[in-house]
C-alpha cells in the first residue's frame, strides 16, 4: 500500500500522507514525493496529514526536503497525535500547521435554534453548536470567530467562541450556550421596558466605542462605505457624488469598534446584563457609521414599507422609532431637538448612501419594488446633502 | 463555587473551586473588588476549577488590568479543560499562567 497520493493543478500542489511513515518506509515515501513533485513546477505545495496516524523523524525530514524546494509548504488536517509530534519538534514553529477540525456528532442532540444559514445544537450543558449549511461557509465562520474573539479579549461581553468543528460534510461553531433572551424579545414580552432596554443597549454602545483597537485589527468602516458611495458615481448627478464623497472621505480616522449591526435582536439579557451577539459586522470607525446602521434597522430599511422593520425585528414602525429617538437622545446626552436633526441627517445620509447601492445590487432596476427603493435613496440623498457639510458629529 | 483567601502581606491568594460561570462570577467579581486594595501580587490557584464561562474570563481579565496597575496577577494549577478555553479564547496571551 502506498502512503502517498498527491494532487496537481496548475503551479498548486497537494500530497497526502496516509498512515505511518517512519524508517522502515521513509525511502519508499521520498522517492513518492519526489515524483509527484518533479511532475510539474510547482510553487505553492500543502501536505494534507488527515489520514497520517504516525511520523518519524526519518519522515520529518522528508518534509524538511520537500520545504527546502517549495518553501511555501503548509501542512493541513493535522491529527492531534501528529500535531504533537510536530510541536515538540519545532515544526509548527519553521512552517504554516493546521490541526484538523474536531469532529462531532449531533445525533440525539436537543435542537435549539434554526436560521437561514444552519441549525444550532445544544452538545452539553455549557456549549452549543451551530451547523451551517452551506459546506463553503468556512473561511466565513472563521472570520466571525476572530471578530468575536478580539472583542472578548478586549472585554466586550459577549459568548465565547470556541472550536470550528466538522459536523458529518458540514461545518459548526461551537460556543458557550447563553441563559439568555433578546432584548427583542423582551421588548414583545413587556412593552413597558422600553427604556431600560434603551438605557441598556446604550450603556453597551458606548463601551463598544470606546474600545480602542491597533489599525488592522478589524475592517476599517470608512473605507467599506467609501466603496459603497464609489458604487454609487454612476448613479447620482456628478455634483451629489463628488459633495458625498468628499463628506465620507473627511470623516477623521478612528480606531475604535464599532458592531455595524446593532440592534435589538443583537443584544442580549443575561443575569442583568447586556451581551452583544453576531460579531461578524464588527469594524472600526467614527460613530456616526454605527448609528447609519442603527438608522437603517429602525427606520432606513422600513422608509417605504414600515411593515419592513415588524417583519425584521417583531415591533411597530412607531416603536421602533421611539427606540431610534430615545437611543440619539440618550447617547449624545441631549434634548436639543436642531443636535438630535443634524445627528439624524449625518446617519440617514450614509443610512440611504447604504440601502441605495444595496438595491441596485439585489438587481433593484429590474424589479418594480428595486426601482421604487432606489427611486426613493435618490429623493432622500438629494434633500439631505444639501443639508449636511460634516459627518462628524 | 468556594473562594478561599489566604492574604500574607500584599500577597493574596485565591483558591476557587466548582465553576465559575454567570451565576458564581458575580461572587468572585465583588470578592475581587473588596480585596485588592493594597495587593502587589495576586495569584488565583484553579486547582479546583472545573468550568468557566464568558463571564468568569471576563472577571479574570478585569482583576488583570486592575493588577497591571498595581503589581502582577499570576494563575497557577491550569487544568487541561481549563487550559484549552485559555488558548481557544486568546485568553493564554494575556494572563500570566505558571
Amino acid at each position: 500500500m502506498s502512503n502517498v497520493n498527491f494532487k496537481a493543478e496548475g503551479s498548486r500542489i497537494t500530497v497526502f500522507f496516509e498512515g505511518h511513515i517512519d524508517s522502515a518506509n521513509a525511502p519508499q515515501v521520498e522517492q513518492e514525493v519526489n515524483q509527484a513533485k518533479n511532475s510539474g513546477a510547482f510553487t505553492d505545495a500543502t501536505l494534507d496529514c488527515e489520514k497520517l496516524e504516525y511520523i518519524s523523524s526519518a519522515g520529518l525530514r522528508i518534509i524538511l526536503r520537500l520545504r527546502k524546494d517549495i518553501p511555501t509548504l503548509r501542512l493541513i488536517n493535522v491529527a492531534p497525535e501528529v500535531y504533537e509530534i510536530l510541536d515538540t519538534t519545532g515544526f509548527t514553529e519553521m512552517m504554516e500547521v493546521q490541526k484538523a477540525y474536531r469532529v462531532i456528532s449531533v445525533d440525539g442532540c436537543e435542537v435549539i435554534g434554526q436560521g437561514a444559514n444552519g441549525k444550532v445544537y445544544r452538545i452539553d450543558r455549557d456549549t452549543i453548536v451551530k451547523v451551517y449549511l452551506n459546506p463553503d461557509s468556512l473561511p466565513d465562520i472563521q472570520r466571525e470567530r476572530e471578530l468575536a474573539r478580539k472583542a472578548f479579549v478586549m472585554g466586550i461581553p459577549t459568548a465565547i467562541p470556541y472550536d470550528v468543528v466538522r459536523v458529518g460534510e458540514s461545518f459548526g461553531s461551537v460556543f458557550e450556550l447563553l441563559n439568555a433572551k433578546s432584548f427583542a424579545k423582551l421588548l414583545t414580552n413587556d412593552p413597558s421596558s422600553l427604556d431600560e432596554v434603551v438605557r441598556m443597549s446604550v450603556e453597551l454602545l458606548k463601551k463598544i466605542h470606546s474600545t480602542e483597537l491597533k489599525p488592522g485589527d478589524m475592517p476599517d468602516m470608512k473605507a467599506i462605505v467609501l466603496g459603497w458611495v464609489e458604487f454609487l458615481r454612476d448613479h447620482l448627478p456628478a455634483g451629489q457624488y463628488e459633495k458625498l464623497h468628499r463628506l465620507v472621505a473627511d470623516v477623521p480616522q478612528d480606531n475604535h469598534m464599532i458592531h455595524g449591526d446593532y440592534h435589538i435582536k443583537n443584544v442580549m439579557l443575561q443575569n442583568g446584563e447586556a451581551l452583544l451577539i453576531d460579531m461578524d459586522t464588527l469594524c472600526m470607525g467614527y460613530p456616526v457609521f454605527e448609528f447609519a446602521s442603527i438608522y437603517n434597522a429602525y427606520a432606513g430599511f422600513s422608509d417605504l414599507n414600515h411593515e419592513n422593520v415588524r417583519r425584521f425585528l417583531g415591533i411597530s414602525y412607531e416603536t421602533a422609532n421611539e427606540i431610534w429617538e430615545k437611543t440619539l437622545r440618550l447617547y449624545f446626552d441631549t434634548d436639543d431637538e436642531k443636535r438630535l436633526r443634524e445627528i439624524e441627517d449625518k446617519a440617514m445620509l450614509i443610512g440611504f448612501t447604504r440601502i441605495m447601492r444595496r438595491s441596485i445590487r439585489r438587481n433593484g432596476f429590474n424589479t418594480e419594488a428595486g426601482r421604487a427603493e432606489i427611486e426613493n435613496c435618490r429623493r432622500r440623498l438629494a434633500e439631505l446633502l444639501p443639508r449636511v457639510d460634516t459627518l462628524t458629529f | 463555587m468556594t473562594i478561599t483567601k489566604t492574604q500574607q502581606g500584599s500577597s493574596l491568594n485565591i483558591a476557587l473551586e466548582g465553576r465559575l460561570d454567570t451565576i458564581t462570577a458575580p461572587e468572585l467579581e465583588a470578592e475581587l473588588k473588596n480585596s485588592l486594595d493594597g495587593v502587589a501580587g495576586l495569584t488565583l490557584d484553579l486547582k479546583g476549577l472545573s468550568y468557566i464561562s464568558s463571564a468568569g474570563l471576563r472577571v479574570l481579565l478585569c482583576a488583570q488590568k486592575t493588577m497591571n496597575k498595581q503589581g502582577e496577577m499570576i494563575i497557577k494549577n491550569v487544568n487541561e479543560t481549563i487550559s484549552e478555553i485559555f488558548m481557544i479564547t486568546g485568553f493564554c496571551d494575556i494572563l500570566t499562567i505558571e
